[in-house]
């Protein structure tokens, strides 16, 4: 370790760490754009300047490393004369298109503008004139004027992707950013370019001008596309349970995770969330039953149903077609109710069929929690292909909605099945041929926790209040296991899904770690 | 005394067909070559260039044979060695002559440091407006090949180097070592942010050596004569001579090869000539358009690294350009801030956006659109480049212009008034 002296606080720092690092980790801001932390320093927007005493110049906190008893001033005098010029220089060109721009409230060069320079234009010359709005890719445009040519989308085509779709072309003021003529950005990880410009450079067609970023709030999540389990926030609109506005969820960004997906996400993952708002099952219903029933009463019905069979101990008679879009506990409760409880083998799969992955992120495996149901010791059989078995009379699907293809081919099978019960978050065309329909939450609104293809069991909460009647599985289960009262104990000790949790990890050794 | 007339480098630029290998070995060409490879040992060089006090020709002046030694000793990495001969700074023009008249001059100079080194491979980066020059230089690199000069086994011994010419595209940038060296790699010349400096991580990532064509055509004589004896041809601290080039209103333009530490006078009135008839001298730019400009009270000065710096200036490529009475000072402003403005790479900011807007500035001042208190704004939008930008190249943009505001402000003045008045009847 090295001491230093930033602004007058000692600090203790790891060799090697640049003066951005070291400021960052003390809490001390210095304002920067090119610099992203996921790539080496590029040191080309010369904001990050800061004084050292003994350097005759000033010098860049982004790619500057510390050295004992360096001395670092990030306030002086001399620094912020250097960067309200650099500030100046910049905002030169820049149109003043704030208040049309989506980046407005979360731009760093607008941010910078109100901390540091607030000073009135002495540019008397004509602007240099761009384009405004080229399609770099199918979600994404660019405009020029805004672009402060920090090349960080450059960097994160050439080093992340390796894909290289955009370059700098032409030089000095002319510089510009572009695609190469017929070559668009075309991967599936294009959106992370909107999120790290640090201006309105690189819009995204999804959110633009759809909102602005100071209406909406934030949460953090994890994306259920596939078994990567990469960290998200979700942002959405607060007002959209008091307001009729047209959607709750505006944008999926990635949040750092270090150990499952860096600071990225793919395009499935950001791009998909309209299924959060999009066909959502709201009600229960049991077409048989006239007029609506509320949980309590939903949740009798399927005892009833349950318990029927039981005091016949003919509980064989019952089939589960479950998926790993469920998290750990409620998979753990499916196996206890289920399974051990009511002993029930008639236990199966219904995920979607296998995509392809690639090297990056995405995985092949397009649920988040097959490796959880793995180690909770399901074998993950789908449905028979030549259909249930005979004496089956009654099914519970807890699907998820999201693949409706799955859910169709699943239907085709169950048709002389006497009583079918489907818990869903999505409206389906297979709703009709079930008994029960039963809204459920989704990843984002409910807590569980999802164990990733490389076997990392990873928490979440609630983002977002479950809509309508839904309500997250693993409540409506522990529910129906207190209801049906054969492990009445243990049912009523879980209160939430931490407890759940708990119970799993002191049963099953790879929960433990 | 010194000599004056002593030549090292022009020595045979008058003798006929100079630049063949025939002539060059004729007049003791490679003689240099064959004494170190068979008497002396790579340090034995060394430490004649660094007894040489040999600085670097192409603009920063820095002691060749330090450059050398910072190269790391224990890398595994082959060694590359790249000859700056992108020679676009504005007034220079001594590195072609060189290459045109004795291109076996610089051959024999970087096999000499190529062995000093430990060098396989040399790049020569020459710019793409020399291309006769380039293919003399290709030329004379075949005669080398075939006289076994050049290539595997050089004079019998196990000696191996190889060199490539290379022609950039045209952008002043890529004379900025780094930004030579993306360019030779294939990519953008957008310079390189240092450290890591070229000598540990340069060409291709590997340890390099970049120098410029003068510096590496002094190395011959230093190995054939010795440090001390190319030392002493300078003064203390800056050996040998220097190539002068001399452009402008005086009566002899031209390339004049002198001791480094010749007064700048003497350059001017003696060997140039003087001012041509009828002209006075108003301004010197002593060392390429980026070295700040001398007033003509202030051309009593030595052509010296040290003294150049003494002076608020600098020697640069001692590209000497003589500025006039009747010249405008305005128009001289705008030509360099046009240059620096078009050549800027547009990486940093500062210097991308701050030489467009003083060049705005001064365009407009120019067409008679220009107020005094705008000499102000453009002396902040310069001084707000210097010192800030990645590479030298802002400061190289910055400290001539802050010169010319400084010591002609008066003039400029007049001159804006002036031509504002006459766009006013017009």
């Amino acid at each position: 370790m090295i001491n230093i002296d930033i602004n007058g606080r000692i600090l203790e720092v790891e060799p090697g760490t640049t003066i951005l690092q070291a400021a960052q980790a003390a809490g001390i801001s210095i304002p920067h754009l090119c610099y992203h932390e996921a790539f080496p320093p590029e040191g080309s927007c010369r904001m990050c300047l800061v004084q050292i005493e003994g350097y005759p110049k000033l010098e860049l906190a982004c790619s500057t490393q510390v050295k004992e008893g360096m001395k670092i001033m990030t306030e002086s005098r001399v620094v912020n004369v250097a960067r309200k010029s650099v500030l100046e220089f910049l905002l030169t060109e820049h149109p003043p298109d704030c208040p049309i721009c989506d980046k407005a409230g979360e731009c760093k060069l607008q941010d910078y503008f109100e901390e540091y320079g607030l000073f009135d234009s002495r540019y008397a010359e004509p602007k240099s004139r761009k384009q405004k709005k080229i399609e770099i890719g199918s979600n994404l445009l660019l405009d020029q004027e805004r672009c402060i040519l920090c090349t960080r989308c450059v960097r994160f085509l050439k080093h992340v992707t390796e894909t290289g779709e955009l370059g700098v072309l032409e030089r000095g003021i002319q510089a510009e950013i572009n695609i190469y003529p017929g070559n668009p950005v075309s991967n599936n990880y294009s959106g992370n370019l909107t999120e790290i410009c640090p201006v309105g450079a690189i819009t995204d067609r999804d959110f633009r001008f759809r909102t602005r970023a100071w209406f909406l709030e934030e949460k953090p999540s994890i994306c259920p596309f596939c078994s990567r389990g990469c960290a998200i926030t979700i942002a959405y609109h607060p007002g959209f349970a008091r307001f009729d506005l047209p959607q709750r969820v505006y944008r999926i960004k990635a949040r750092k995770n270090p150990n499952v997906n860096g600071n990225w996400i793919c395009d499935i993952g950001r791009y998909g969330y309209p299924y959060m708002d999009n066909d959502r099952a709201l009600e229960i219903r049991f077409p048989e039953f006239a007029g609506k029933t509320d949980w309590p009463q939903a949740v009798e019905i399927i005892t009833e149903n349950i318990m029927r069979l039981v005091h016949m101990k003919r509980t064989e008679r019952i089939a589960v077609a479950a998926s790993t879009f469920l998290s750990n506990e409620e998979l753990y409760l499916i196996r206890k109710i289920f399974r051990e409880d009511l002993g029930i083998s008639n236990i199966y799969f219904v995920d979607p069929s296998e995509g392809s992955g690639d090297d990056l992120l995405l995985t092949s495996e397009r649920t988040p929690n097959r490796r959880g149901a793995v180690e909770l010791g399901f074998a993950l059989d789908p449905p028979p292909a030549e259909g249930f078995k005979e004496n089956i009379e009654l099914l519970f699907v807890f699907g998820n909605g999201i693949n409706e293809k799955v859910e169709t081919a699943l239907v085709q099978r169950i048709a002389s099945i006497k009583m079918k019960f489907l818990f869903t978050a999505h409206k389906s065309s297979s709703a009709d041929h079930f008994d029960g329909i039963l809204p459920v939450s989704l990843v984002a609104e409910k807590s569980g926790s999802l164990t990733n293809s490389e076997g990392i069991v990873q928490s979440f909460v609630p983002a977002l209040d479950p809509p309508g009647d839904s309500r997250p599985l693993w409540s409506i289960l522990t529910e129906l296991g207190r209801k049906m009262a054969i492990d009445f104990k243990t049912y009523r000790g879980y209160s939430d899904t931490t407890d759940i949790l708990r119970e799993i990890s002191r049963e099953i050794q790879f929960f433990r770690k | 005394m010194k000599k004056v007339d002593e030549k090292i480098l022009t020595r045979d630029f008058g003798v006929e067909n100079s630049h063949t290998l025939d002539v060059y070995r004729k007049q003791g060409g490679y003689e240099a070559l064959s004494k170190a490879l068979k008497k002396l040992k790579p340090e034995d060089i060394l430490s004649e260039v660094k007894a040489a006090h040999l600085r670097g020709r192409g603009g920063a002046g820095f002691p060749a044979g330090m450059k050398w030694d910072f190269i790391p000793k224990d890398s595994e990495k082959p060694r590359y060695l790249c000859v700056n001969a992108d020679e676009g700074e504005p007034g220079t023009f001594k590195d072609r002559y060189i290459m045109s008249h004795a291109p076996h001059l610089l051959i024999e100079g970087i096999l000499l440091t190529c062995y000093c080194v430990g060098i396989k491979t040399a790049f020569i980066y020459i710019r793409g407006e020399y291309e006769n020059v380039a293919r003399r230089l290709e030329s004379a690199l075949e005669e080398a090949r075939e006289a076994g000069l050049c290539g595997k086994a050089i004079l019998g011994s196990d000696f191996e180097c190889d060199m490539i010419v290379h022609r950039g595209a045209g952008a002043y940038i890529c004379g900025e070592e780094t930004a030579l060296l993306e360019s030779l790699e294939g990519k953008r010349g957008n310079p390189r942010l240092k450290p890591p400096f070229p000598a540990a991580v340069g060409l291709f990532q590997c340890p390099t050596v970049i120098n410029n064509v003068e510096t590496l055509s002094n190395i011959p004589s230093i190995v054939l004569q010795g440090g001390k004896w190319f030392s002493s041809r300078g003064i203390q601290e800056d050996g040998g001579t220097r190539i002068f080039g001399v452009s402008g209103f005086v009566a002899k333009p031209g390339i004049y090869e002198l001791p480094v530490g010749t007064p700048l006078k003497d350059i001017i009135f003696t060997h140039a000539g003087g001012m041509l008839e009828g002209k006075t001298l108003k301004a010197v730019i002593p060392g390429g358009m980026s070295a700040p400009v001398l007033k003509a009270d202030e051309i009593d000065v030595t052509m010296d690294c040290h003294c150049m710096l003494e002076a608020d200036s600098m020697l640069g490529s001692s590209a000497v350009i003589v500025i006039d009475q009747d010249t405008s000072m305005l128009d001289v402003l705008r030509i360099m801030i046009k240059f620096y403005s078009h050549e800027s790479c547009g990486q940093c900011t500062p210097c991308r956006i701050g030489t467009s807007w003083i060049y705005k500035i001064v365009q407009r001042m120019c067409r008679g659109k220009g107020r005094r208190e705008e000499i102000d704004e453009i002396s902040r939008l310069a001084s707000n480049i210097l010192g800030k930008t990645l590479c030298p190249m802002g400061d190289a943009a910055a400290m001539p212009i802050l010169s010319i505001v400084a010591k002609f402000r008066g003039e400029l003045e007049e001159t804006i008034v002036e031509r504002s008045q006459k766009a006013k009847i017009q």
